[in-house]
This record gives structure tokens, C-alpha cells and sequence, in this order.
């Protein structure tokens, strides 16, 4: 790979108090790839994506987006520069329309934060952008009915739009695929293959075969640190990474 | 959207026409209702829309009255010159400005902490208030006379009243057109989900600092309503029972409707104008009203009327209209044993009783309640009470289990209807 | 001095009162997150209910009934109208205890009247506990003291040394884990919201025999007991006392003390100037003593939410 990188993690580490969860973790990410970040529970993947967007920031490390320093940063300001994340437990806006979930986000897009003097459905830009991407995660049917009395999977599909809403090109997902059947799951996949077309993905899953059949390049986190970087073919064969985590899916 | 507009003009038709034709009393009792209907909306922007709950909204109602009763003063001292029927401009700056320096402080909580925070700023004024003399007048508070302008005198309540519901249904019109914009879809997502607001994008503590401090404007033209209504304000303005009404009104009206807090104030402050004449135990109606509908109907009076709507077509009438009629009849039976027990206790437990009885020796004489003699201790007076009680308690269950049948029903005919729509829908989407 | 010792045992003896109240509405919220508003209530019913045993029948009697009766309606209060509304969330919750506090207030009103009854203690309670400086010390602000410390012990004990107690913990830290070790959470959160109600009932029919007693004392102590709560830290039993004996010297002191901004602003030659301006700087302490505490609290709100004692944010 000797594209430019976009998302560098250096020497990033992170203790809750006395308990260290996170040590010298280094990790870079390059534009247009498809990364995958895997470990077993408790590897810290979730505490990595919360850094990395913003939640709380690092004790230790840099953390930088196009070579801007974003760690510390609140998650709005990294949104802003780019960076949009999903989450594991679907997080969006229960009471409000599958429509309205998506447009909140395609007004960020347009810094439309403190519009309170136009009516929304004047804004055009805005309003199709929306009914874009609720066509692109197929949601189209569900425009009207509240976020919150989609199915399951709509939801997920849901979140996946949102996510991309705000126009970032550095995409986290939090276990896209999580709780869905085979063939949902398949489904999702597809759709997040096409909707992140020519975006840089960095997707947490625990589906193996999700991640050997999206990504191009594959992360193992145990224990706080990276065991191994590379291709899934080179993550499949590496033995350590065999013992620590594939051997226990195995077994 | 056609019937709802031809609703609103035929009610504002009914605002301006119909007043002339009342009495002085009914025309001051007309304009309290129009700033407690306004300042209910304001305050529902906040914990309706946003979903933010504040115990203390008392505060911005009193700020905007004080700036405005400084205005009025430095008109009639001739300082400025300044046209009377925009003076509610002072309570709107006023509130924003300090709800602006509050707001910041009270979003950065959230939940209890943020409710605990807006009490703890009303009960500051409130205290400070009384002790401060160039700002709020100390104890006796501002008085101030509304100046004739443009040939306006501004001297009958007729007119302040126009003045009033000038600036309420602009206000309202402003709250309304707040929930089509940008800003107001996303007030609506930040009480669903503050957190995703930021991650994507969104700066949610300036955001809540805007929404609180439009809401705190609104808050301080209804005070500035009520200061040129009442030319004059004391530091009591700030006080619980200020924050309290609010909130009652409010939920009492429904929190989730547009118009709901409009129209709980509008119930509440009318029938209080009407009743206070006739009984002094009005607030303790007011309580049980607003317990009940938080334990039985917690979407409020707007609530209940947008649900018939909502399901206006699935609904049975005939089976809806039985059970509505025991329920109604329950509810008289209960209702009248209530208000018969609280108004005899009224007049037993007051001191103008006691003052009675202590002429007589400490008798019990006699005591007159709805046109008719009752002697305290005859069982007569209290077999009448007690079997509207009892009627009442019998029909209960039979009338709460009609309801809930009868709602089951309306709710599962409008699921099967919404299942078979979509069902609709995705045989149509495979086709095409 | 005389003010000094004077002013400390008053002090005291208030900060006791406050936190005979706020213990119940700590531990309530410790436990079940409401914030009852109408916790205060339980106080002015605990007072007037005395207040008419007292009256009819003895006053001792009424110290006895008054909690039993007030902690009865709070166990009623929590199993019929709190369990209702707690599907609709917190703020429901929230709400239904402040219509509460509303229907007891007007109550009140209704059968007492607008104005002070005069509830008093017996005669023979009436006689000095010592003589200071001259002045003679009530023996009843030592026995409203001697109260509270009573309750503190016993509610300690009850916590830390019965099952009981270990169960409530159990269920205010992880109430779900408590609930599937087959403890019944339902019935601990009923007895601690009837215990919290109940010594708010003692209290008032105490301290109502000393202060006022009116229905708006639920109202102003109301509001008093918000802060000691939050000072204290929402939850914390120890807190609650430290931040009400606080709250209680302050009040105690600051009614004699005539500082004001001006007064500081002299030290540094301003003095004349902040007189000149008036308004926040020529206000005294003893004249704002009512504002400190919510400025208190709304620092503590602000700047450390968990409040003194508090373990959470």
C-alpha cells in the first residue's frame, strides 16, 4: 500500500483510573481502504472507535486525520473534518421520521447547524440529498413511518445512512452486522460495499466471514494491543494471530 | 391542513370579535389566559421539543416583566420616547439575554441535575429580588402607568387585550414557524438522542443554549404582557408557584402537541376566572386535575384529542359513545362527591364558620351549600356525598374495562390496517 | 462571642432539623432516582397531624402517630401512584410528586386555613436547658437536636447492621443484580420511600411544636432540603448531614453578619466607589442570606454535580 495515509493512530493508550486498556497501539490507515478491526470481547475495539470519534479522548498517543491532530478534540469538531462513526447499539432518533433521521444529517453536511430562518422543505439541496441516500441503504418505503417502527435490520440500514449523511470520507462502523441472520447480514454487506464506494472504511465486526469478504486489510486487537496488520489471507495464515483468536473460534 | 387552518381562523376570528361584547372582567380574565397560553408554548419549547424540563421558567416570565415596567418608567419620565404597543420588545431582550447567561449554565446538565439547576436560578431571583431596590423595587416591587400613543390611550383593558393577543398570535405564529425550520427538526432530534446530535456534527451545548434562550424570549414577552396588563410586578413573579402554573398548564394541556400547553393554560386560567369567585379551593382542583392526567392520560388533554383524530376512521362510535357514557357518568357521580365533601369542609373548616359557632356557644349550626341548608352531623348530608361515592366506585371497573376494550379495538384495527398498507407497498415495490 | 456559641448551636440544632428531612429524600433518590417534590409535604403533614393529636388528645401521643400516619401515606404514595407513572419515565415521576406536593399543600389550606395554627410544645418542656451568656438556651432546640442525632443512629445501624439494610444497598448501587438474587427491590423501595416519609413525619411534628406552623413551610423547607441534598450529593446519606449542618450555620450566621461587597471592596480602597453604585455591592449578607444557598447550590450543580459526598457524576 503506498497510498496516503488518512487515519494514523500512534503510541495511542487509554486507562480508566488504575485499569490500562489500551497500550501503544499503532495503526495506520490509508485513503480508500477497507479496514477491518477484529479481537475477541474485551479487546478494547469499541474504547479504539470511542477515541477515535471523540467520546472521550486518549491518555496516551496521537490520534490524526489527514495529518491533522484530531485526539482531545469533541466529536462534532472531528465530524466536521470528516470522520462519521456508527454505532453497535443502534443510535438514532426514535420519534422522528426515517426521512428526518436522514436529512439531520445531510443538513451537517451543509452547515446548516443555527438555520432558523428558512422552513426546512424550502431547502432543496438538502431535502434531495436525503431522499437520495434513503434510496441508496432502500429505505425509500419506510420514508414516513418513525425510526423507531422499523425492524431491526431497517434500523441498522438506517444507522449505516446516517452515518454516511454528514458527507464524512473516513467511515467507523461498530458491528454493522451484529444480531442479524445469514442472509440480512449478506444483504448489509452488499449495502455497505456500495454506499462506501470510494470512502475509507474502518468497520469493527465479529463475523469473519463479513470481514474476509469486505475488507482489504485486516487489524487484530487482544488485549489492548495490535497483535497483527495485513491482508486477510496473511491474517488467516498468521500463526499467533490463529492462537490468541481464530484458534478460540475454532475450538 | 385545510380544516386545522379554517379551526385557527374561525378561533382568532372569535379572539378579536367576540370581546367588545364582554364584561371588564371577562376582558382582563380574556388577556390573562392569551399570556399564560403564550408563556406555556414558550416554555413547551423547551421541555416538548427539546425535552428539557425546567422547574424554573418563572424566572425569564419576570424578567421581561421588570425590564419592561423600567421602560414604561423612563417613557412616562419622558427619558425616551418609545411606541407603547411594542414595549413587550423589552421583555423579549430581557429574556434573552438572561436566558442566554442561564441557559449556558443550566444545559451544560442534563435530566434532574438540569431541572435542579433552572429551580436553583428562579429561587435566586426570587430571594434577591425582594433585597434589591434599583432593580426590582424591593419589596413593594416597580409600578408604572401605560403613556397614550398614536391616539392610542391604552387606558381600557379592552385594548391592552388587542395589544396582547397582537403579540401572542404573532408569538405563536413565530413558535410555530420555529418547528419548520432546520433548527426546529433538530431541537426535535436532540430530545431523542443528544448524543448521535453530536456525533454528527452538531455543537449540542450551543444548540441547547439557543433553544433555552428563544424559549426564555418568548417567557419574557408574556411577562412584559402581564406588566403592561397590570402596569405594575413584584419579586413574587419569581416564585415556585409561577414555575409551578407553568408546568401545569402545560402537561395538563399535553407537552407532545403543538397547541397543547396553549390549551391547558386557556382551560386552567378561564376556569379559575369563572370558579374563584365561587370557591376559594380552586388550586386543589387544579392538582388533582394535573395528578390525575399524569397517572391516567399522561399525553395530556391535546394528547387524547390528537389520538381521536389520529384514529378518527377506525373508530366505532356507537361502542365508543356506551363506553364514553358510563365514563362520563362515573366521573359526575365521583366528581360531585368530591366537590360536595371539599366545599362542605371549605366552609366547616373556615374561620368565618368558627367565628359563627363561637357566637353560638360552640354549636354547630347549620351551613348553605348549593342553594341548600345541610346540618353538619345528619347523616341526611353525608348519605348523598357517600352514595355518589358508592355509585361512582361500583361503575368504575366496568367503565376503565369498556375503555380499555374499546381502544384495544380502535388500536388493533388501525395495526391491521397499517400491516395491510405496507404489505401493499412491498408487493408493490417487488413488482416494479 | 455570645453570637458566636449562640449562633453555633443554633446552627446546629437547625442543620439537624434539615437533615432529618433530607435524609429520607436522599436515600429515595439514591435508590429509585425520583427526586420526590413532595417529600416536604410529608414534613407540614408529619407537623399537622401532631399538631391535631396534640391538641385533642397529648402531645407525646402525637409525636408517635404523626410518623406512623405520614410514613402509611407515603408507602401509599409510592405502591399506587409512583409504580404508575414510572413506565413513562423519570420526569413523570418527577411531575406526579410535585402535583403532590400541590394537593397536600392546598389541603392543608383547606381544612387548617391560609394562616399559622398554633401548635406548641407542653409547658413542662418549656424551661431552659442552660443559661449562656446570660441568656437561657431552650431545652427543646437541644431536644430537636437529641431527635435527630437518634434518628441518624438508628438509621446508620439499620443500614450497616441488618440484612435489611444490606439489601437496600445492595439495590441502590445495581438494583437489576439485586432483583435477580431474589431480593424483593418492589418491597425495599417501599419500605425505604415509607421510612424517608416517616422520618419527614417525625420531624415536623417536632420542629413544628418550635417553628411555624403553616402550609407553606412544606414549600420553604422544600426548597432548603433541594439544596442540602445536592451540596450533600444526591444519594449520600453522609453527605446530607455535613451539607445540612453547613446550610444550617450559614443560615444561623448570616443573619447577624452585615458584610456586604462594599464592605470587602473598602479593604482594597473601593469602598466609597462600590457605595456610590449601589445595588449588588451595598447588599449585606444578613439582608441576602436566603440568595446563598441556591448560589451554593447552583455551583455545586455546576462544577460538581455529585456534590460533596456523592460517588457519582
Amino acid at each position: 500500500m503506498n497510498r496516503e495515509p488518512v487515519l494514523e493512530l500512534e503510541n495511542v493508550g487509554k486507562h480508566f483510573g488504575a485499569l490500562k486498556v489500551m497500550e501503544g497501539v499503532n495503526l495506520t490507515i490509508a485513503a480508500g481502504e477497507r479496514h477491518a478491526l477484529i479481537g475477541p470481547n474485551g479487546a478494547g475495539k469499541s474504547t479504539l472507535f470511542n477515541m477515535i470519534s471523540g467520546m472521550f479522548p486518549p491518555t496516551a498517543g496521537e490520534i490524526r486525520l489527514r495529518g491533522q491532530r484530531i485526539s482531545g478534540l469533541p466529536p462534532h469538531e472531528i465530524n466536521r473534518l470528516g470522520l462519521s462513526r456508527s454505532f453497535q447499539i443502534t443510535n438514532i432518533f426514535h420519534r422522528l421520521s426515517v426521512f428526518e433521521n436522514l436529512r439531520i444529517g445531510v443538513m451537517a453536511r451543509h452547515g446548516i447547524r443555527y438555520g432558523l430562518f428558512t422552513p426546512v422543505s424550502r431547502m432543496r439541496t438538502v431535502n434531495e440529498e436525503a431522499e437520495r441516500i434513503l434510496q441508496r441503504v432502500r429505505l425509500t418505503q419506510r420514508r414516513d413511518h418513525p425510526a423507531g417502527d422499523l425492524t431491526y435490520s431497517e434500523q441498522r440500514a438506517l444507522e449505516i445512512g446516517m452515518t454516511l449523511a454528514t458527507g464524512a470520507d473516513v467511515i467507523l462502523l461498530d458491528e454493522p452486522t451484529a444480531g442479524m441472520s445469514r442472509e440480512e447480514s449478506q444483504r448489509a454487506v452488499q449495502l455497505i460495499r456500495e454506499v462506501t464506494e470510494g470512502k475509507t472504511l474502518l468497520v469493527v465486526e465479529h463475523d469473519m466471514n463479513v470481514v474476509f469478504s469486505l475488507c482489504d486489510r485486516v487489524s487484530v486487537l487482544v488485549y489492548g494491543r495490535i497483535l497483527a496488520t495485513g491482508t486477510p489471507d496473511e491474517i488467516r495464515n498468521n500463526a499467533e494471530v490463529q492462537e490468541a483468536y481464530l484458534g478460540e473460534e475454532v475450538a | 391542513m385545510l380544516a386545522r387552518i379554517a379551526l385557527i381562523a374561525g378561533l382568532l376570528i372569535v379572539l378579536i370579535a367576540v370581546p367588545p361584547f364582554l364584561g371588564i372582567g371577562w376582558q382582563n380574565a380574556l388577556t390573562n389566559m392569551l399570556i399564560a397560553s403564550l408563556f406555556a408554548m414558550a416554555f413547551n419549547l423547551l421541555v416538548g421539543q427539546a425535552g428539557l424540563l425546567s422547574f424554573g421558567h418563572a424566572a425569564f416570565f419576570g424578567v421581561g416583566a421588570f425590564a419592561t415596567l423600567h421602560l414604561m418608567g423612563a417613557i412616562e419620565d419622558r427619558i425616551i420616547a418609545f411606541p407603547t404597543p411594542l414595549l413587550p420588545l423589552a421583555g423579549a431582550v430581557a429574556g434573552i439575554l438572561v436566558g442566554a447567561f442561564a441557559g449556558y449554565f443550566a444545559t451544560m446538565r442534563s435530566g434532574v441535575y438540569f431541572a435542579l439547576v433552572t429551580l436553583a436560578i428562579a429561587e435566586l431571583f426570587h430571594s434577591l429580588a425582594p433585597h434589591w431596590d434599583g432593580l426590582f423595587g424591593g419589596e413593594a416591587g416597580l409600578s408604572s402607568m401605560r403613556m397614550p400613543w398614536a391616539g392610542l390611550t391604552f387606558g381600557s383593558p379592552l385594548q391592552v387585550y388587542y395589544l396582547a393577543l397582537g403579540w401572542t398570535v404573532v408569538s405563536i405564529f413565530l413558535l410555530w414557524a420555529y418547528t419548520r425550520t432546520a433548527f426546529g427538526r433538530l431541537t426535535l432530534a436532540l430530545r431523542d438522542n443528544e448524543q448521535r446530535v453530536r456525533f454528527m456534527g452538531y455543537n449540542a451545548h450551543t444548540t441547547k443554549v439557543i433553544i433555552f434562550s428563544i424559549s426564555a424570549m418568548f417567557s419574557g414577552i408574556a411577562g412584559a404582557l402581564l406588566a403592561v396588563s397590570n402596569e405594575t410586578a413584584n419579586y413574587s413573579l419569581f416564585s415556585t408557584h409561577v414555575s409551578a402554573q407553568v408546568v401545569l398548564h402545560t402537561f395538563v394541556g399535553g407537552s407532545t402537541v403543538f397547541f397543547g400547553p396553549a390549551i391547558g393554560a386557556s382551560i386552567f386560567t378561564l376556569f379559575a376566572f369563572y370558579i374563584s369567585e365561587v370557591t376559594r379551593t380552586w388550586l386543589l382542583y387544579q392538582g388533582l386535575i394535573f395528578v390525575l392526567v399524569m397517572l391516567y392520560a399522561p399525553q395530556g388533554i391535546g394528547g387524547l384529542v390528537q389520538t381521536h383524530i389520529q384514529h378518527w376512521s377506525k373508530i366505532s362510535w356507537p361502542e365508543l359513545g356506551r363506553a364514553y357514557a358510563v365514563a362520563a357518568a362515573v366521573a359526575v357521580c365521583l366528581t360531585s362527591a368530591l366537590v360536595f365533601v371539599v366545599e362542605s369542609f371549605a366552609i366547616i373548616f373556615s374561620p368565618e364558620y368558627a367565628a359563627v359557632r363561637g357566637r353560638l356557644d360552640g354549636a354547630w349550626p347549620p351551613f348553605k351549600l348549593f342553594g341548600l341548608e345541610w346540618e353538619v352531623f345528619s347523616p341526611f348530608t353525608w348519605i348523598i356525598p357517600l352514595g355518589l361515592l358508592a355509585v361512582g366506585l361500583l361503575l368504575l371497573p366496568t367503565a376503565r374495562r369498556m375503555l380499555r376494550e374499546t381502544w384495544n379495538h380502535i388500536l388493533e384495527r388501525a395495526e391491521a390496517a397499517r400491516i395491510a398498507k405496507s404489505e401493499i407497498q412491498l408487493a408493490g415495490a417487488v413488482e416494479s | 462571642m455570645e453570637f458566636l456559641i449562640i449562633s453555633t448551636l443554633n446552627g446546629v440544632t437547625y442543620g439537624l432539623l434539615l437533615f432529618m428531612v433530607s435524609a429520607g429524600l436522599t436515600l429515595i433518590f439514591g435508590m429509585m432516582g425520583v427526586l420526590n417534590f413532595a417529600h416536604a409535604s410529608f414534613y407540614m403533614l408529619g407537623a399537622y397531624i401532631a399538631y391535631t393529636v396534640a391538641t385533642t388528645i397529648n402531645f407525646w401521643l402525637g409525636l408517635l402517630v404523626a410518623p406512623i400516619l405520614v410514613g402509611l401515606l407515603g408507602i401509599f404514595v409510592e405502591r399506587n401512584l409512583l409504580r404508575r407513572v414510572h413506565a413513562y419515565g423519570h420526569a413523570h415521576e418527577l411531575l406526579l410528586t410535585f402535583g403532590l406536593a400541590f394537593i397536600f399543600e392546598e389541603l392543608i389550606k383547606l381544612i387548617y386555613g391560609d394562616f399559622p395554627v398554633n401548635y406548641s410544645m407542653p409547658d413542662y418542656l418549656r424551661f431552659p436547658a442552660f443559661t449562656i451568656f446570660g441568656t437561657d438556651y431552650p431545652f427543646y432546640r437541644v431536644f430537636i437536636g437529641l431527635v435527630a442525632v437518634g434518628m441518624f443512629v438508628f438509621l446508620y445501624l439499620l443500614l450497616s447492621r441488618t440484612r435489611a439494610g444490606l439489601v437496600v444497598r445492595a439495590a441502590e448501587r445495581l438494583p437489576v443484580m439485586a432483583e435477580s438474587l431474589g431480593h424483593n427491590v418492589p418491597l425495599v423501595f417501599m419500605g425505604v420511600f415509607g421510612t424517608g416519609a416517616a422520618f419527614a413525619g417525625l420531624a415536623g411534628a417536632v420542629a413544628g411544636a418550635f417553628f411555624p406552623t403553616n402550609p407553606n413551610m412544606a414549600i420553604e423547607l422544600g426548597v432548603i432540603v433541594f439544596v442540602v441534598v445536592v451540596v450533600g450529593g444526591l444519594g449520600s446519606l453522609e453527605g446530607s448531614l455535613a451539607a445540612s449542618l453547613l446550610i444550617g450555620l450559614f443560615s444561623s450566621f448570616a443573619v447577624g453578619l452585615d458584610w456586604s461587597l462594599a464592605g470587602l471592596l473598602s479593604w482594597v480602597g473601593l469602598g466609597d466607589w462600590a457605595r456610590s453604585v449601589g445595588g449588588l455591592f451595598t447588599l449585606t449578607l444578613s439582608s441576602i442570606s436566603g440568595t446563598v444557598p441556591f448560589l451554593l447550590m447552583l455551583i455545586v450543580l455546576l462544577v460538581r454535580p455529585a456534590g460533596l459526598m456523592g460517588e457519582r457524576n
